[in-house]
């Protein structure tokens, strides 16, 4: 059972791809795992491991083949195309090993992109917020600059601010830093720390790298689409 | 960022200003497209209109005379004829038969514009040494101006018709060396012979009209062709030029007179008016088709160039239908700024043209109305255009898996 409390419920998730072909693969074999609100989680393993795939099936991407998904306490696997789509833009925030920023808005327009597609229109709170989460990620004075202007460092950082758009019970980070130097990784990554002592978003980081996993608070390692290891990490401890 | 305007909108605008140039490009040649459309359809309906015009200003829109003759075989019996070979009868000059009340029965019918009894036949006009075959035509001024605008043709003398005078035509005058108040003869094959006087001449800018039409009163017509009290047609004036041969058919049936009009006695040069329409026709689709397929082939690009952010969008929370509009309107205002510019450059080309095609007098030599329904058209047309091209590249865009296109 899904309890009310966790943003993130996996009940026996299983991942193929080519169905019914020859080719089918099974990516992930049955994961069972939850993320209670406020969690600052790491998912780690090596390549090929699922990762991605298993970041696919709770962003609301790619169903699962099987299991059940809840999404703070919904059932997210029968819904259709459409409220994928609004439970998606509503409850998960993404931040990609790219930015993945549209080159045609400014900082702040991108950031009030989520809340903008799903209004239909801009409004003033709409463009307030944005500039509130731009400043809490530390960007204040970029917000009207093409993001094509900014660092990889800075770009990232908007795509963090712009996973906060909508205020989503989890947001869900892949290699958040992986294309980034030392420096530049240790600005994004205080900055999801920050988010998530401030707000209580729920985190889930994908990351190859052990630096950055044992600064966050719970470590699942997945190896050959299996939870292997998933204990509790108290950062700076390590 | 305008608050006003919509999610799709807005982005639809900043994709078409990232790629400014590829928007500009498509835009400048939706526009050329239009413009040679806009400029065609003006020019072609200002020649067609006007050849029309010019063609009905010397022949009328329907004529009416009476049923021709037909030899009429002898019969044995039911089955055979005496006669295997049937010579066809010499048609001579007839009156239409009770003439007046099939006039009165011709006017009163609702599409019918003006009515003329006229008397017309060959003749042999003379003066000194000189001496040309004519087709005389006798008519009754004040009906006759309402079909025919032999008015505005006279150059020179006063269009008065009195029993001894006579209208000719410059190329006559020239010939005979006649001018107005001269006299000359006029003779018919059937014996008749009067001298007349040169009363106006006119000049329909046609040189074998002007040459072999001459114009007398009906009386001295029926006088010359020894036709005293008949008259050997009706000339019909339509309200639709077009609709004339419908008319004809109606006027044949209800009089019993054979009625000819002039889509029928120039299936020629309606022809020629209709493969004009239709080259017209097909340059136009194949322009549009151009059109069509580059703006298809820019948004092509751009949803390829940009699937990885269609994706992120689609994973952000923006639907199908949003991600599907967006793609549309981009086609749409490409199709529709491209028309503007467009009818705007076809306007011009007929302002240039308007200059350009003159008359050595300097009047223009054909008159092109420059509707704005055309521009109307032109627009409307362009923004469907433009949407149409677009369903295929938005469609994919809106297709694109989220996952797939961030993973790919």
């Amino acid at each position: 059972m899904a309890e009310d409390r966790d943003t993130l419920r996996l009940e026996g998730v299983r991942k193929s791809y080519n169905t019914g072909t020859p080719l089918e693969t099974e990516v992930l074999h049955g994961i069972d795992f939850g993320l209670a609100r406020g969690e600052f989680a790491a998912l780690i393993g090596p390549s090929g491991s699922g990762k991605s795939t298993l970041l696919n099936v709770i962003g609301l991407l790619d169903p699962p083949n099987a299991g059940s998904l809840f999404i703070e306490g919904r059932e997210a696997g029968r819904l259709d195309d459409a409220q994928t789509t609004r439970l998606r833009g509503r409850a998960i925030g993404f931040v990609f090993q790219y930015h993945y920023l549209l080159p045609a808005f400014t900082a702040l327009e991108n950031v009030m992109m989520p809340v903008l597609a799903a209004r239909g229109r801009p409004d003033e709170e709409m463009r307030a917020s944005a500039a509130e989460l731009l400043d809490k990620v530390g960007l204040a004075r970029w917000r009207d600059k093409k993001t094509s202007e900014l660092s990889g460092g800075q770009q990232q950082r908007v795509a963090v601010a712009r996973s906060l758009a909508m205020k989503p019970a989890l947001v869900l980070a892949d290699e958040p830093t992986g294309n980034l130097d030392t420096k530049s990784a240790d600005g994004v990554f205080e900055a999801l720390r920050e988010v998530n002592r401030d707000s209580g978003t729920t985190f889930l980081i994908v990351t190859h790298d052990p630096r950055l996993a044992q600064r966050c608070d719970r470590i699942i390692e997945l190896v050959d689409g299996r939870i292997v290891a998933d204990h509790p990490n108290s950062p700076g401890g390590g | 960022m305008n608050r006003y305007a919509p999610f799709e909108w807005i982005a639809a605008m900043r994709f078409m200003r990232e790629g400014l140039a590829q928007t500009l490009l498509i835009i400048v040649g939706v526009a050329l497209g239009v413009g040679v459309i806009v400029f065609m359809s003006a020019l072609i309906a200002g020649l067609q209109s006007n050849i029309i015009r010019r063609t009905l200003n010397y022949m009328a829109p329907i004529v009416v005379v009476p049923p021709e003759q037909v030899a009429r075989p002898q019969r044995g019996d039911e089955k055979s004829a005496l006669a295997t070979l049937v010579q066809p009868r010499s048609q001579q000059l007839r009156s239409i038969d009770q003439w007046q009340k099939a006039l009165a029965q011709i006017r009163r019918l609702p599409d019918v514009a003006a009515a003329t009894p006229v008397v017309s036949g060959p003749g042999f006009a003379l003066r000194g040494d000189a001496s040309n075959s004519v087709s005389m035509t006798g008519i009754e001024p004040d009906s006759y101006l309402q079909v025919i605008g032999l008015g505005d043709k006279i150059v020179a003398g006063r269009l008065l018709l009195g029993a001894s005078d006579i209208v000719i035509g410059t190329e006559l005058g020239k010939d005979l060396g006649a001018g107005i108040g001269d006299k000359l003869r006029l003779t018919t094959a059937r014996g008749g012979t009067e001298t007349l006087t040169v009363a106006a001449i006119f000049d329909f800018g046609n040189r074998g009209v002007n040459e072999r039409n001459v114009y007398v009163g009906l009386r001295t017509a029926q006088n010359l062709l020894d036709l005293a009290g008949g008259v050997s047609s009706i000339n019909v004036k339509v309200q639709e030029p077009f609709a004339a041969e419908t008319i004809a058919q109606t006027i044949q049936g209800q009089t019993g007179l054979q009625a000819d009009s002039w889509i029928k006695t120039n299936a020629q040069f309606f022809t020629a008016m209709a493969a004009q329409s239709l080259s017209n026709t097909l340059i136009r689709l194949f322009v549009g088709l151009t059109a069509a397929l580059g703006i298809a082939s820019v948004l092509v690009v751009s949803v390829v160039q940009k699937s990885k952010e269609i994706g992120i969008l689609r994973a952000m929370g923006t639907t199908r239908g949003q991600v599907l509009r967006l793609f549309l309107l981009q086609g749409a205002f490409m199709g529709l700024v491209g028309s503007l510019f467009g009818s705007a450059l076809g306007w011009a080309f007929l302002m240039v043209w308007r200059g350009i095609a003159r008359a050595p007098d300097g009047t223009p030599i054909f008159v092109i109305a420059v509707e704005p329904k055309l521009f109307l058209i032109a627009a409307a047309g362009a923004t469907l255009v433009g949407t149409l091209a677009a369903v295929i590249p938005a469609r994919r865009a809106a297709r694109l898996d989220p996952a797939v296109a961030i993973r790919g």
